[in-house]
């Protein structure tokens, strides 16, 4: 007999339809303020492709046409970080172990770029997307069965109520008021290395999430461009190396932050 | 649940005043709710109404790729996406036994040189006569059942000796009165999202399908 697959529907519970809420009244202040979308599926291309044609070509007459941009290129990174600008939005539809989706919602941090992952099986670290809307199950057939289509459908189809209300199109009043908020102050930011320095006393140029600046590289030696790197006070204070020595150091990172 | 009780609240009046997200993050939520509720009962319904169809229709693609037949998806739109995805499931399954099919959307030279020389109405039809052997299937996609691209390329398909296969959507529309299309699955609904969902889980059904017969001994396919 053939192994029915469960309906899509099915997964929508309580916290998850929560997640979506949450994630698309996100989606709707950034598009409202002007940002694009760009999607990402290195797994299953033609997923990408169709959240991009939903948000730029609504199946409902009448609703507004939002700028939105499938990046299908071999290096997704390379492609969102060069098209990507502050106050955008990154959504990849992937399962937790792609590579090049953990190095792209990593990188988003300094980019200035709101980021969703939709996806099923084993989950991504908490807080390695804003917003992470996941179909718990070990069904690997899961991407093929109209259940990630449903998420995004749901995503387009919310995110276009919440423009029916303006009011709630600026962000929460109290939403800057953490004790560490890496927008509004210098406590420690992530930056992608854009310049390397001229020589070993000069700056480098760095992207963060609030635009480029030069920055004091000299604690760190050597820097390349793409590099990640923790801005403080305008120095870069630790270099994030690459995906396993970030996770030994993230620790390190966390008490330079406290400091 | 009907969709006009889940979307009631789309259009109160427009509250610009409006400052507190609670009570509109609830909305959102029980919507996405009660949407997800109806996908999955449409799919579910769609899957019992075609149950046969559904077999016989992968019994036969499962004899056509074991002669080594090709499948040719396509679409517009969202559907050409769908049609996409339906193209991978059978060339590159997480699972069982991988068969060759491609989608006629995929290739953005042939579908503007197309489109630019012949017409967009042709756009598939003009692979179909390019690619197509007597074994092979061809499975269009279409919402609306409207689509001129797709009926075109159905009959071509048909007349060349292809197994055609349809989703549709709504009443059926052209497609589900065609007599070039062997088995239409024609979703009854009026929103073209909770279509396309309906649409994957039946194309996931002819793929189980196919990938069961195609596991069998050719010697006891009669005992199906």
């Amino acid at each position: 007999m053939t192994i029915a697959a469960q309906p899509g529907g099915s997964y929508i519970d309580a916290d998850l339809s929560a997640d979506l809420a949450a994630a698309a009244l996100d989606m709707a202040r950034m598009f409202h303020k002007g940002a694009t979308l760009w999607v990402i599926s290195p797994q299953w291309e033609p997923h990408a492709h169709h959240v991009a044609v939903e948000f730029v070509h609504p199946v409902i007459m009448g609703k507004r046409a939002l700028p939105s941009v499938a990046l299908v290129d071999p290096d997704p990174v390379a492609q969102a970080r060069v098209a990507s600008r502050p106050g955008d939005l990154l959504i990849a539809v992937a399962s937790a172990n792609e590579p090049a989706v953990i190095d792209a919602m990593r990188r988003a941090q300094a980019w200035g770029v709101l980021t969703l992952w939709i996806g099923s099986g084993p989950r991504p670290q908490a807080g390695a997307a804003n917003h992470i809307l996941w179909i718990d199950s070990d069904d690997p057939m899961v991407p093929a069965t109209g259940t990630f289509v449903l998420l995004y459908h749901l995503l387009w189809e919310l995110t276009h109520v919440c423009f029916e209300h303006p009011g709630l199109m600026k962000p929460d009043a109290d939403e800057c008021t953490d004790e560490v908020c890496v927008t509004c102050s210098d406590e420690g930011r992530l930056g992608e290395v854009i310049v390397e320095p001229v020589d070993a006393t000069s700056s480098a140029l760095v992207r963060t999430a609030a635009g480029e600046e030069w920055v004091d590289v000299t604690m760190l030696g050597d820097v390349a461009p793409n590099d990640l790197v923790l801005v403080h006070a305008g120095t870069a204070i630790t270099r994030l190396d690459d995906e396993h020595s970030r996770e030994e150091r993230t620790p390190d990172i966390g008490q330079e932050l406290r400091r | 649940m009907t969709e006009s009780e889940n979307t009631g609240f789309l259009y109160p009046f427009i509250e610009s005043e409006e400052t507190d997200a609670t009570s509109l993050l609830d909305d959102l939520a029980a919507s996405a709710r009660g949407k997800a509720a109806e996908s999955a009962r449409l799919q579910n319904e769609s899957l019992d109404e075609y149950r046969d169809a559904l077999d016989t229709a992968g019994s036969e693609m499962a004899e056509r790729f074991r002669r080594g037949g090709r499948l040719y998806t396509f679409g517009n739109g969202g559907s050409s996406t769908d049609a996409a995805t339906l193209a991978s499931l059978f060339s590159r399954p997480a699972r069982g036994r991988p068969v060759a099919a491609w989608s006629l959307a995929a290739d953005n030279a042939v579908v503007t040189a197309l489109g630019n020389d012949v017409g967009f109405d042709l756009i598939f039809k003009r692979q179909i006569i390019a690619h197509a052997r007597e074994r092979d299937i061809a499975i269009g996609l279409s919402t609306s059942g409207n689509s001129e691209d797709l009926m075109t390329a159905f009959t071509e398909a048909k007349q060349r000796g292809l197994l055609t296969i349809g989703f549709s959507g709504h009443d059926g529309g052209r497609m589900a009165t065609a007599d070039d299309i062997d088995f239409c699955f024609t979703v009854h609904s009026q929103s073209i999202h909770r279509i396309q969902e309906s649409h994957a889980m039946l194309g996931y059904r002819l793929w189980s399908v196919a990938q069961e017969r195609m596991a069998r001994p050719l010697n006891g396919a009669h005992t199906i």
